[in-house]
């Protein structure tokens, strides 16, 4: 038990890093094109950056939904499957609000 | 919606770096400085302001969650528990930021910065829960090392409805008004559920990324969310919180706490004076 939380709780430190780096990356180079003419490729890399920035806390829960169902802890996996949903939810809400 | 042109990118990189550098010394997240600044300074619509921080706090979350994975002061489990309340709060609260009146977020923002400004006031000399190095921290409790200290923390948490409540509506809070919402949450698990100060700071800061996940992703769906306005936000709060990190003391001092206070007073007031017209 306390394995699997100092294991995931690395894994997740990996996953947050990772992906904050990629974003902070895309969004630098992003925001140095555009301001030096913008384009395309400028916009294309603001946008990625803030999805892979939205998708970060995302991919962790996603990890520790992996994690709990790996160590068959139901308790905490009804927990993070709910967490993901909700955050579902709020990718639905995001798109119907694109179609208004 | 504000036209991003590179004048208005280089004052909000700028205003990012005070406001990460502030929020790092304070212990609070940049957001209750950034939204006012975009709003009521640069004029910027609530939800335009709101989103932009949203997505600062989101990456302030991750970097430092990451920063501090393996220490064992994040308390994971708690943290799990707690999100299911804070995402559910940050969904209502983004869902209603698209139909509540900018006037009427203006005063609930008013409102909240005023009650913290009181929390930063009452809290100026705030103590640690006293704790029994051997108490067994149960299914929901942590154990770290206390590098202060030298020793071994172990704590049990109480009062979980009460904690629940709590991350629900900072969740919410956070959302609607594009903050962290710890402020929220760090007092409450630190006074009433037996949180450790250090613990309940890191389990909140892990948590929030998920909580401003599910606002901001509303936000970039309506179009709120400006992708080069958010960028140079996120790199001035970035660089900002690291230097306040590298370069602050560790305990802000009381004067800065103090002055924090009454500019937060007087933000909350703008808000009202805004938000009354």
């Amino acid at each position: 038990m306390k394995d699997l939380s100092a294991q995931l709780e690395r894994t997740i430190g990996i996953v947050l890093r990772v992906g904050v780096t990629a974003s902070t990356i895309c969004l630098a180079l992003g925001l140095l094109l555009s301001l030096v003419g913008g384009g395309a490729i400028s916009s294309a890399l603001l946008n990625i950056g803030v999805i892979v920035l939205l998708a970060t806390p995302v991919a962790r829960v996603v990890v520790s939904v992996a994690e709990y169902a790996i160590a068959r802890d139901w308790v905490f996996l009804t927990l993070t499957v709910t967490v993901l949903l909700e955050l579902l939810a709020s990718v639905v809400a995001a798109i119907a609000g694109r179609k208004v | 919606m504000p036209v991003v042109t590179p004048t208005l990118a280089s004052i909000i990189f700028v205003a990012g770096i005070v406001a990460g550098s502030l929020g790092a010394l304070l212990g609070l997240g940049g957001g209750i400085f950034l939204v006012p600044f975009l709003n009521l300074g640069l004029h910027f619509p609530f939800t335009a302001a709101a989103a932009i921080s949203l997505a600062t706090v989101i990456a302030t979350s991750s970097s430092v969650s990451a920063g501090r994975a393996g220490k064992q002061l994040i308390n994971l489990r708690l943290g799990m528990l707690l999100e299911v309340a804070t995402a559910a709060g940050s969904l209502l609260g983004g869902v209603t930021a698209q139909v509540l009146a900018q006037s009427t977020m203006q005063r609930l923002f008013g409102m909240v910065a005023a009650v913290i400004a009181v929390i930063m006031l009452t809290r100026l000399q705030r103590r640690n829960v006293i704790l029994d190095p051997n108490a067994d921290p149960g299914v929901l409790g942590g154990r770290y090392h206390e590098d202060e200290s030298g020793g071994v923390v172990t704590y049990q948490v109480k009062r979980v409805p009460v904690a629940l409540v709590a991350s629900f509506l900072a969740g919410n809070v956070s959302s609607l008004l594009g903050i962290g919402g710890g402020i929220v949450k760090v007092p409450v698990l630190n006074a009433w559920c037996g949180v450790p100060l250090r613990a309940a700071a890191a389990t909140s800061a892990f948590m929030i990324g998920v909580t401003a996940t599910a606002g901001a992703v509303i936000y970039f769906g309506h179009g709120q969310l400006i992708p080069a306005l958010a960028a140079a936000a996120v790199l001035g709060v970035q660089l900002g919180s690291w230097g306040g990190m590298h370069f602050g003391q560790k305990a802000p001092a009381k004067w800065l706490k103090l002055m924090m206070a009454v500019i937060l007073l007087i933000v909350s007031a703008l808000m009202f004076l805004r938000g009354g017209r």
